[in-house]
């Protein structure tokens, strides 16, 4: 089993706009000894065609994962980052965060009425899984101080 | 610190026959019977026969081509990276515009399959179907724009509503086949036998899509097995099927009431058999599968798009992908564009033929690219599938792709002329100062003649970049091709690494370099000039520096490639330099690698041991010092100490039983005339020792040129192994040669590590 010498804290982030958001609600709110793994899912169809081309969502994963370096370059958090792939977002999320047990923190985005039905909002998935712990983390700006 | 898993390959057989199926039972089936039976006759059965035949060849082809780079992009990537930007210019635009056209002949089916039980109206100059097309067609672009997940199920359901719907038509059709109908089966009125062709040519356009498994193909369980199966099946199935469907359309009623029908054909026939029932069945068919059709239409062009973009035959701002939507929203919207406005031509017949004429060309050219990647020996092309009766099928296929036009009327020939010209044009006016020249390249059809004219030419092709070594570069080179009976050039290469991703704001940049490339080249050209060497420049622009200079390796048939080093790097991923390692893994040819080179080699050690590369080796040095004045040249061996504990050294059972000095001299005699040295150009020198290693590093950091030769069978694995090389770089100030000699079988990086690990077992 993994030793709990550090406290290892999935980050997923969906999408580049929310990489700079997420980077500094992790400032704001976790200290510098958990292990911060930043993760990033690509989805995929499954036996369909993708929406977009994968070396075109792969491109925009080393994105969000250079902005994430360049953010945490040589200041406080020690950092990892993944990519996977899964037709299912947050069942990706999930495992990843039990391989190494770890629990998951995230930057709720509120999303669109449409997009809502459509997908399904992932916030509340994510809530409500029953696998492993979750961290909801306040966007960094709209902290009261 | 970063992970990425592996794309997992969870994709079975079956998904990708649905993904092939779905894709091509499509509105073609449902809209086109009509326009096919008023074109041929009865015989348009056959011509739905006679153009899946030809699709056949074609997906033989794809099916070898995917297995050997499974790219997104369809036919368009191999195309451009076989035939190079021109045929790229062409093929892309062709790919692309034959994709909106189908797509707007799928939305016009399904706006007139709406029509059949929405009450749609005429809006000014737009029929119902059009007006429906437009509608549609929004919402289906709009769907991709923002994009939704479409799932493997989905598309499952997809296909066995749409087989499930036409087998029922088929099933109780064939009770109803009155053979009278097919009487004669190629009328005269229709044009009889010679009516079939141009019909085939109409109706080319239902087979589209058997070319969309690729896009899948990273993700197959056993790929090489099952993506051919998948591609040639699914077309086997569908042309089965169609042949089946069009005989009873046919059979059932005479052609000339099935061309009344017009595009509503195969419902109203399903209506003249099953009553209401059957009308809604069909049409609720027809609905799902031009719907489904255009979906994979307009997914399939954004991977067009890309690949395009890519190579930069288009800008490659269109592939933005959007931040949220994760879809490639730019590509998406402009494809969008086209396909509204080609529902504005609103002629079901001309959108089905331009889609078929373009795919015809683009088919025909993607036969010609993989005859041209099989007869180049391409680098690293292994597909798993193999086309059969090589080269006989790409032949026919290209043959038939393109014989098939020949066939439709003049204006269609005309049409299709005028696109090649469109394509050509772009290239000149846009692709040619943008587009990527490197790759197989046009390449691939000049240098034959020059090989068969001057293969006995040593060519030393000398990749520049650092202008500071260029001058002792060049020398190194000029010393290399010297004294050769049949004659020498130096090929001097720079490179110009363009990103991935370069916005066209970054051009000005571009121009600065370019400079600096020429300003290189230039010097380059006066240090040949001083030493009377011939010496050709040649300046690329090119995605990735190794395979640029491995192109040109192949390209100019290369003897020898020469390269500076700047010295050991700190980056984990990558060994000597991410340009150099592909070349040192892959060049077929000798390579050497000089670490601090200068004008003055002074003293030169050469190591003269028992392995494969010391010839090598030896025979770089002693250019060195033939050529540059001032010079020794030493040949050395180490002997290790006649001990039987001493493991460390791999020589010692064999050599401890004689005389270590008398071993050594032998050696390096044999060395010496390996490298076919005259026994007075060098001195001899074995040194004894308990520690070789140390002795050996020792020794050479007395000269002021270090020569070494590292074995053939990977420069990389030894290297990463931490071998007397590489010891030696790390402790020697002067000047290190790194030779290694002509290596036919290329490498991969995976297989230097697994080599590597083999090794490490050992000890």
């Amino acid at each position: 089993m993994t030793s709990r010498t550090s406290r290892r804290v999935i980050v997923p982030i969906a999408h580049e706009p929310d990489a700079q958001m997420t980077c500094d609600a992790v400032d704001a709110y976790l200290d510098g000894e958990a292990r911060i793994h930043i993760l990033h899912v690509v989805e995929k169809a499954g036996g369909a065609p993708d929406k977009a081309p994968r070396e075109a969502r792969e491109e925009q994963a080393e994105n969000i994962f250079e902005t994430v370096r360049t953010h945490f370059d040589g200041g406080g958090h020690d950092i990892e980052t993944e990519l996977r792939y899964g037709t299912d977002v947050v069942d990706e999320i999930v495992a990843a965060a039990e391989e190494v047990d770890a629990e998951i923190a995230f930057v709720p985005r509120p999303s669109g009425r449409i997009k809502r039905l459509l997908s399904g909002n992932l916030t509340r998935k994510l809530v409500a899984n029953d696998r492993v712990p979750v961290i909801v983390l306040p966007a960094a700006g709209e902290r009261p101080e | 610190m970063a992970e990425e898993r592996e794309l997992s390959k969870d994709l079975g057989l079956l998904a990708a026959l649905t993904i092939g199926v779905g894709t091509m039972i499509g509105a073609g089936i449902f809209v086109l019977p009509g326009e096919a039976a008023a074109a041929a006759g009865p015989a348009a059965a056959l011509a739905f026969v006679v153009a899946g035949f030809i699709a056949l060849f074609t997906a033989l082809s794809i099916s070898e081509l995917g297995t050997a780079m499974p790219k997104a992009g369809g036919g368009y990537y191999y195309i451009n990276d076989a035939l190079g930007p021109l045929f790229g210019s062409i093929a892309g635009w062709g790919n692309w515009l034959g994709l909106a056209f189908a797509t707007a002949f799928y939305m016009i089916g399904f706006g007139t399959y709406a029509a059949i039980f929405l009450p749609i109206p005429e809006l000014l100059f737009l029929n119902p179907s059009q007006v429906g097309a437009l509608v549609a067609g929004l919402i289906f672009i709009g769907v991709n724009y923002y994009g939704t997940k479409e799932t493997g199920s989905i598309q499952v359901v997809i296909v066995i509503i749409l087989v499930f719907v036409l087998l029922v038509f088929t099933a109780v059709g064939l009770f109803h086949v009155d053979t009278a109908n097919l009487q004669p089966f190629a009328p005269a009125e229709t044009g009889g036998w010679g009516a079939v062709l141009p019909a085939a040519g109409l109706i080319f356009v239902t087979y589209l899509g058997f070319a969309e498994i690729n896009t899948v193909a990273e993700e197959l369980k056993n790929p090489g097995r099952n993506l051919p199966l998948a591609v040639i099946g699914s077309l086997l199935f569908v042309i089965a099927f169609y042949a089946l469907v069009m005989l009873v359309v046919m059979g059932v009623a005479p052609y000339e009431v099935v061309a009344g029908h017009g595009e509503e054909a195969v419902p109203r026939i399903a209506e003249s058999l099953m009553g209401w029932t059957g009308l809604a069945l069909l049409t609720f068919g027809g609905l799902l599968a031009t719907a489904s059709s255009a979906n994979a239409s307009v997914l399939a062009s954004s991977r067009i798009n890309f690949a395009m973009g890519r190579d930069r035959i288009i800008t490659d701002w269109i592939n933005e992908v959007h931040p949220k939507f994760t879809t490639p929203y730019r590509s998406i919207a402009i494809t969008g564009v086209l396909i509204l406005v080609f529902i504005l031509i609103g002629d079901i017949e001309v959108l089905a033929k331009a889609g078929s004429v373009l795919h015809l060309i683009v088919y025909g050219l993607l036969n010609v690219a993989l005859i041209v990647y099989r007869e180049t020996d391409a680098p690293g092309y292994d597909p798993d599938f193999t086309v059969p009766l090589y080269p006989i099928v790409p032949i026919l296929g290209a043959f038939l792709s393109f014989a098939l036009i020949g066939f439709m009327a003049p204006i269609e020939i005309l049409l299709s002329v005028g696109f090649v010209v469109f394509g050509a044009v772009w290239y000149v006016l846009y692709a040619k100062d943008n587009a990527d020249p490197t790759g197989l390249l046009g390449e691939a059809i000049a240098p034959e003649d020059d090989d068969d004219e001057d293969d006995d030419v040593y060519r030393v092709v000398v990749p520049l970049s650092n202008p500071e070594t260029e001058q002792p570069l060049v020398r190194y080179a000029a010393a290399s091709a010297s004294g050769r009976d049949s004659g020498a050039e130096l090929v001097v290469v720079n490179v110009i690494e363009v990103p991935q991703q370069t916005a066209p704001s970054q051009l000005d940049l571009e121009e600065e370099r370019v400079q600096r490339q020429q300003e290189l080249l230039e010097s380059a050209r006066d240090t040949a000039e001083q030493l009377d060497v011939n010496l050709r420049t040649r300046a690329i622009v090119g995605r990735n520096a190794g395979d640029a200079v491995l192109s040109i390796i192949d390209d100019e048939d290369a003897d020898h490639v020469l390269l500076g080093w700047a010295g050991p790097r700190r980056r984990r991923d990558v060994l000597f330099g991410s340009t150099i390692d592909p070349i040192l893994e892959q060049a077929p040819c000798e390579v050497t690698l000089v670490k601090d080179p200068t004008e003055q080699p002074g003293d030169i050690v050469t190591l003269a041991g028992r392995g494969p590369t010391a010839p090598v080796s030896a025979r770089r040095a002693a250019e060195l010092s033939r050529t540059f004045p001032d010079t020794s040249l030493t040949l050395l061996n180490v002997q290790p100490r006649p001990d039987p504990d001493d493991a460390e050294d791999e020589r010692s059972d064999e050599e401890e039983r004689i005389d270590p000095q008398r071993a050594g001299e032998a050696a390096i005699e044999q060395v010496a005339s390996a490298a076919e040295l005259s026994p007075d150009e060098y001195e001899t020198s074995v040194l004894v020792a308990d520690d070789v290693r140390r002795e050996l590093i020792t020794a050479v950091a007395t000269y002021d040129t270090v020569c070494v030769g590292t074995t053939g069978e990977s420069m990389v694995a030894r290297a990463l192994y931490g071998t007397v090389p590489s010891d030696i770089v790390e402790n020697v100030d002067g000047t290190v040669v790194m030779a290694r000699g002509p290596d036919r079988t290329p490498r991969t990086v995976r297989q230097g590590i697994l080599e590597r690990l083999g090794l490490t077992t050992d000890r």
